[in-house]
């Protein structure tokens, strides 16, 4: 008897966690990583993971509110059903973690700590200092070393994934390189979760790792596989610039307190300490009496953005804001904060727990991504409700498969049989803007729930009969032989001296790509600029093809892997304005200057887009939104301006 | 141009996933010594203290009696320098070590044995490791180089130390001066003096290479009796490592300063003097040994 | 998008040049050499974002167009690990060696090298597999049922979660070993489970074998440390905790597994086996 394997692609959070489960399930899963698993992205994960806690419930939360927290912060364009699964595994995961040794905060009494982030009035986040998501994959990743050694995971680390097989309609495995040595061959596999995180750089500069190319889903989607929602981005309120990156100052500086401010006075020269109360705009505070600092992140951003780019207030006329912790303890800070202190402090050369932090704006997450399907669970009202009244008691209970069927082979599953998408390359869970610690519960949400599900498509499905093992060569064969061809054709003339070409070289390519998607596709965005966008991706499109490296070494050939990426980004890049063009409306991290309304009649749908040939087109498919109705989105906001303080001092 | 490193791992074709963990290696294919690995490098820790260090501690306080001995003698006999005095004290005590304490074969078989053990397994060990002080110029590494250093010199110092003092390697002392027992205190003053002359060059070097091996020994057990304390897991935290280390610094100046006083009373005291006094005390205790009382 | 502006540091000079010396090889068993180039120094600068601008177009001091140079990166927050070199002579993270720390002054050099304790795989990247082999050897994992629902993990108080979390922030970069002179290259995978380990894996034994869970795995974890290439190969010359990027307590971690290799033997010695 021929034995199942399971291919997954990427170690970050979800990689790892759909690794752990299924080769707990008994199949052996061969995890590919184009760095060590433990150095993925998801150790940038600062200020936590939401879930319902028992100190919560008591005070009126549920996994409900934070099934209507995570809708209604998505600004109600995500599928509903797949998000109320999640929310009511959250605690269930914390519970996990926390055997596996993840050092979660403690409260005096050794219960798990918590802390307030944003669209909660709640504080529902569990949190291991600040660099949470690096505990957690800590953790996952010893899980997955202890397989590893029993023989049942295989790592193939430094492997870049370059092309799914799909052979009789469904996915049958992959072709990958080793980057190392450059070589290109095929794995056969059953199934094949694709766990690859993000785009950042697509914008160039991010808060994203140098890995976070969206080079892997790009491929899938050039490959046929559907992307939901590119035009998504998140950009995070608060990151410190740098001449490299831009690097993220977590949610918890504001969760833990931390206040945002411009001084009153327009380019005002007084160092922030010598700048009174009263002379401070807390903008947000003002703006949003409710929820203050900890608004959800896409309406930060927009505030800070007003603030600085079109109002002229930032901190010395220069865009920023500070973010100020100065008036907390400095121990207390150490205690929950310490990590995201030291690398503002290291980075900057300030202690921002006695000066304030200077901020901006920077593009983050990809709520789009990989379009996927699930199966409904049992919970399906004769209406919708309304939104949910914070604190009030929950409709339902928190019960395995209300939201989607546990186990149904299906759930995360692209159009592609056999291709799964977990994590942030999964579009399904955050709709048009993510929560704050709502990512690193969809990553493990996705491996572990959505992992049962693969081993039951390889077991009740095609591959039942049918496994990988069994199928004729040519289908690999093939897609080696494309990917074999296109590395010749960008090798082709490659040598030292090329890059003096501007035109033609690959970093710069890149960096006009990452310039270009900043300015036209982030936080405000027209047709106009939109269409000028277009004109530039299709500019670089043109070059890409004439593309010149500097390095023609048959063994790890850096240049070649990111010139390869830049082809794919570009893609991707173009799915993410065409999306961004084509949704003629505002609604969560896509703000359109030029419609400023939400348009529920003919927006709340999903973005499909679909690359067939070499042309991308997108359309608008409906979503369920059968559990809760969409209602205006405003967290509470009210007028404010530098020039009229508030009566009294806003709450902190 | 340098060689650069081969990735012997990195076959093409291969992968470098997780290699498998060995489960305890078979026994079987185990030598005696990999098999006893943690018994021999604790032994090689303990052998440092235990005798080694207790030995070199009453050697040190034995041989500086020359320099304080004055201060501790009973009842002076003779009108005569301090130093005469020190050597008189030292005299003594070297008698009743030598007549005094039980089995000193056995014990000094132990000692050997464990100087052998510690010296054969501690350059051994130290083969293992490499000098990065020059990048990495923190206190703690060089003394790690100086604790491998020191170890290197003080076998050497402590082969010609017995091979001229016991064995009677005298064409390697100038002056050719036999140590004897009776006559230590002399002997080893014209040793270090390089003969009855006055101090010669020659001798100079003696007394440069004593001060040398006494100085390294006493940095190498003061140092290692602060490492065996994390090695054996007694000092955990960085302040206990800290005031462990203050007690092992000032223990190694004691000895240092014991170890100095009796190479410079050595060297600087008259041989002939000594030598007076040494057959003064050997004929007294003769008589006292001939006495039938004594019996 | 981010145009804000971070303080210059220590008044390193504005639009200054500053030189790159980096040590090259094209693979492995090929020679090393050196090359330099002279780079520009925009705000807020460090190493990282010079090598891109290096491998954007790589031309030498001398004028000569050269291959890109390679190098490991990720985070470039100082939490992956993955950017780990030998800078100025001392290993570190590049993404967090600001340039105006480094070289402050026109005309200043820097000198890059591979970290020398792994085998290079080109240029500025290493294969750093049997630091993360070396993990499995101590078993650094809590040994649980599986990732069913089964309630919570065990409590604990909150000065026992801070030395936890503070060892448990090892990104394993590998800082430890490149300064330890006791641990040394070794290509051969064959011989990793004889060589000596690190600090890094003993501070991860001592993690796991202070998890209620984790505890179960300890006999092992310390029959491995008391083996060739254990905790006695450790030489005591403790730079490892003076590179440590985190701020490890790595030398504590070695006296408490020192500890419980002792406490180990003594009782295995009554015990029998």
């Amino acid at each position: 008897m021929s034995q199942h394997r399971v291919i997954v692609v990427g170690g970050g959070l979800a990689g790892l966690a759909a690794a752990v489960r299924i080769a707990e399930g008994g199949t052996p899963v061969d995890l590919f990583s184009v760095v060590p698993v433990k150095r993925s992205h998801s150790v940038c994960a600062q200020g936590g993971i939401n879930a319902c806690n028992e100190v919560a419930r008591q005070q009126g939360y549920s996994e409900y509110e934070h099934f209507d927290e995570t809708i209604y912060g998505g600004d109600f364009l995500a599928d509903q059903h797949p998000v109320l699964e999640m929310a009511n595994w959250a605690p269930r995961i914390i519970d996990l973690l926390d055997r596996m040794g993840v050092p979660f905060n403690r409260t005096g009494e050794g219960y798990r700590d918590l802390r307030l982030f944003g669209g909660s009035l709640f504080k529902r986040t569990h949190f291991a200092g600040a660099t949470t998501g690096q505990q957690l994959i800590y953790a996952l990743d010893e899980q997955v070393r202890r397989y590893a050694s029993e023989g049942k995971v295989h790592k193939y680390e430094f492997w870049e994934f370059l092309w799914p097989v799909i052979e009789d309609g469904r996915c049958v495995g992959i072709a990958a390189q080793d980057m190392r040595t450059m070589q290109i061959r095929a794995f056969r596999a059953d199934a094949v979760v694709m766990a690859t995180g993000g785009c950042g750089l697509v914008f160039g500069k991010s808060t994203n790792s140098v890995i976070c190319t969206g080079a892997a889903a790009a491929r899938c989607f050039r490959a046929g596989v559907w992307y939901g929602n590119p035009e998504m981005i998140q950009v995070h309120p608060t990151a410190i610039p740098g001449a490299d990156k831009l690097r993220l100052m977590s949610e918890s500086a504001r969760g833990e307190g931390g206040r945002v401010w411009v001084p009153r006075k327009a380019k005002d020269p007084r160092a922030p300490k010598d700048i009174p109360e009263s002379e401070r705009w807390y903008f947000l505070e003002e703006k949003y009496p409710a929820y203050g600092n900890i608004v959800p992140r896409d309406i930060a951003t927009r505030e800070i953005f007003d603030v600085c780019v079109n109002q002229g207030m930032g901190v010395y006329g220069e865009n920023q804001v500070y973010l100020d912790l100065t008036h907390k303890d400095p121990d207390y800070l150490t205690r929950k904060l310490g990590g995201i202190l030291e690398i503002y402090e290291k980075f900057v050369g300030e202690d921002p727990r006695f000066t304030p932090m200077k901020i901006f704006p920077a593009v983050h997450y990809s709520m789009g991504g990989l379009w996927t399907t699930y199966t409904k669970g049992s919970y399906n009202p004769h209406t919708a409700l309304t939104k949910h009244k914070s604190g009030s008691p929950a409709p339902i209970d928190a019960k395995v498969g209300q939201g989607m069927q546990l186990g149904a082979p299906n759930n995360s599953m692209t159009n592609v049989p056999g291709l799964y998408a977990f994590g942030e390359v999964n579009f399904a869970y955050h709709g048009a803007n993510r929560l704050g610690a709502n990512a690193l519960l969809s990553c493990i949400f996705d491996g572990l729930f959505c992992g049962v599900s693969v081993l039951n498509y390889i077991k009740n499905e095609a591959p039942g009969k049918n496994p990988a093992d069994a199928l004729p060569a040519g289908a690999y064969d093939a897609v080696v032989a494309q990917e074999t061809a296109k590395m010749k054709r960008l090798l082709e003339g490659a040598k030292p001296g090329n890059a003096a070409d501007p035109s033609t070289n690959p970093y710069v390519i890149g960096k006009e790509l990452g310039d270009e998607m900043t300015a036209a596709c982030t936080v405000v965005r027209t047709e106009s600029r939109l269409r000028q966008c277009q004109a530039k991706l299709a500019e670089l499109r043109e070059r890409f093809a004439r593309v010149r490296l500097a390095d023609n070494a048959g063994w790890t050939n850096q240049a070649f892997g990111y010139a390869r990426s830049i082809g794919d980004m570009l893609i991707l890049a173009e799915a993410i304005a065409l999306g961004a063009l084509e949704r003629k409306e505002s609604r969560g991290a896509h703000y359109r200057s030029d419609f400023e309304q939400r348009d529920d009649a003919n927006y709340m749908k999903t973005t499909l887009a679909r690359h067939q040939g070499d042309a991308t087109t997108v359309e608008f498919v409906p979503i369920d939104a059968s559990l809760i109705l969409p209602t205006a989105r405003t967290y509470g906001k009210k007028d404010s301006s530098p020039t009229r303080p508030a009566k009294e001092p806003a709450a902190v | 141009m340098v060689s650069c490193r081969s990735a012997g791992l990195l076959r093409p074709g291969g992968t470098t996933g997780i290699h498998h963990v060995m489960q305890s290696a078979t026994a079987s294919k185990e030598s005696f010594f990999q098999r006893h690995y943690f018994l021999f490098r604790r032994l090689h820790s303990l052998t440092g203290i235990l005798p080694i260090g207790v030995f070199l501690i009453n050697h040190l306080l034995t041989n500086s009696s020359v320099a304080w001995g004055a201060l501790a003698l009973r009842e002076k006999t003779v009108d005569a320098p301090w130093w005469v005095h020190g050597a008189e004290y030292f005299w003594r005590e070297v008698r009743w070590l030598n007549t005094q304490i039980p089995n000193l074969l056995l014990i000094e078989i132990a000692l050997w044995g464990s100087i052998l053990f510690h010296s054969v397994f501690g350059v051994y060990y130290a083969m293992t490791g490499s000098v990065n002080t020059a990048r990495y110029a923190y206190q703690g590494n060089w003394r790690y180089r100086l604790q491998r250093i020191s170890g290197y010199i003080g076998i050497l110092f402590i082969f010609y130390h017995v091979a001229t003092l016991r064995w009677g390697w005298t064409f390697l002392v100038p002056g050719g001066t036999v140590w004897s027992q009776e006559f230590a205190a002399s002997t080893l003053a014209l040793t270090l003096r390089g003969g009855s002359s006055g101090v010669t060059a020659a001798g100079l070097a003696v007394s440069l290479a004593y001060f040398i091996g006494v100085t390294l020994l006493v940095f190498h057990f003061a140092n290692g009796l602060w490492t065996a304390a994390i090695t054996w897991g007694l000092t955990i935290s960085e302040a206990s490592q800290r005031r462990w280390g203050y007690a092992c610094t000032g223990l190694g100046t004691v000895l240092m300063i014991m170890g100095w006083m009796s190479l410079f009373t050595f060297a600087a005291a008259d041989p002939a003097k000594l030598r007076e006094m040494e057959e003064r005390m050997t004929q007294k205790q003769a008589m006292v040994s001939a006495s039938p009382i004594a019996r | 998008m981010s145009t804000a502006t971070a303080p210059v540091r220590r008044n390193a000079k504005v639009g200054r040049h500053v030189f790159f010396r980096i040590l090259r090889c094209e693979g492995p068993g090929k020679p090393s050499q050196w090359q330099e180039f002279r780079i520009p120094i925009p705000e807020n600068a460090n190493v990282i974002s010079c090598l891109q601008q290096i491998a954007a177009n790589p031309v030498t001091t001398d004028g000569q167009t050269v291959t890109p140079v390679v190098w490991d990166a990720g985070c470039l927050e100082e939490v992956c690990g993955a950017c780990t070199m030998v800078i100025n002579g001392k290993v570190r993270q590049s993404c967090s060696c600001l340039i105006d720390e480094y070289a402050p002054n026109e005309g200043d050099v820097i000198t890059l090298e591979p970290m020398s304790k792994f085998p290079v795989v080109r240029d500025l990247w290493v294969d750093r597999s049997r630091l993360f082999h070396n993990l499995a050897r101590v078993k650094a994992w809590v040994p649980i049922d599986g990732t069913y629902d089964l309630g919570a993990g065990p409590k604990e108080t909150p000065a026992s979660q801070a030395t936890h979390y503070v060892l448990s922030t090892c990104m394993s970069c590998g800082c430890c070993l490149e300064a330890c002179p006791q641990f040394n290259l070794e290509p051969d995978s064959a011989n990793w489970d004889t060589a000596f380990i690190g600090a890094h894996a003993i501070s991860q034994a001592r993690l796991f074998n202070d998890h209620p869970t984790g505890r179960e795995l300890k006999d092992e974890r310390l029959d491995a440390l008391m083996g060739e290439g254990g905790i006695n190969d450790c030489g005591n010359a403790q730079n490892c905790v003076k590179v440590c990027p985190k701020h490890i307590p790595l030398t504590e971690s070695i006296a408490v597994i020192g500890r419980q290799t002792t406490m180990h033997a003594i009782a295995q010695f009554f015990r029998g086996r």
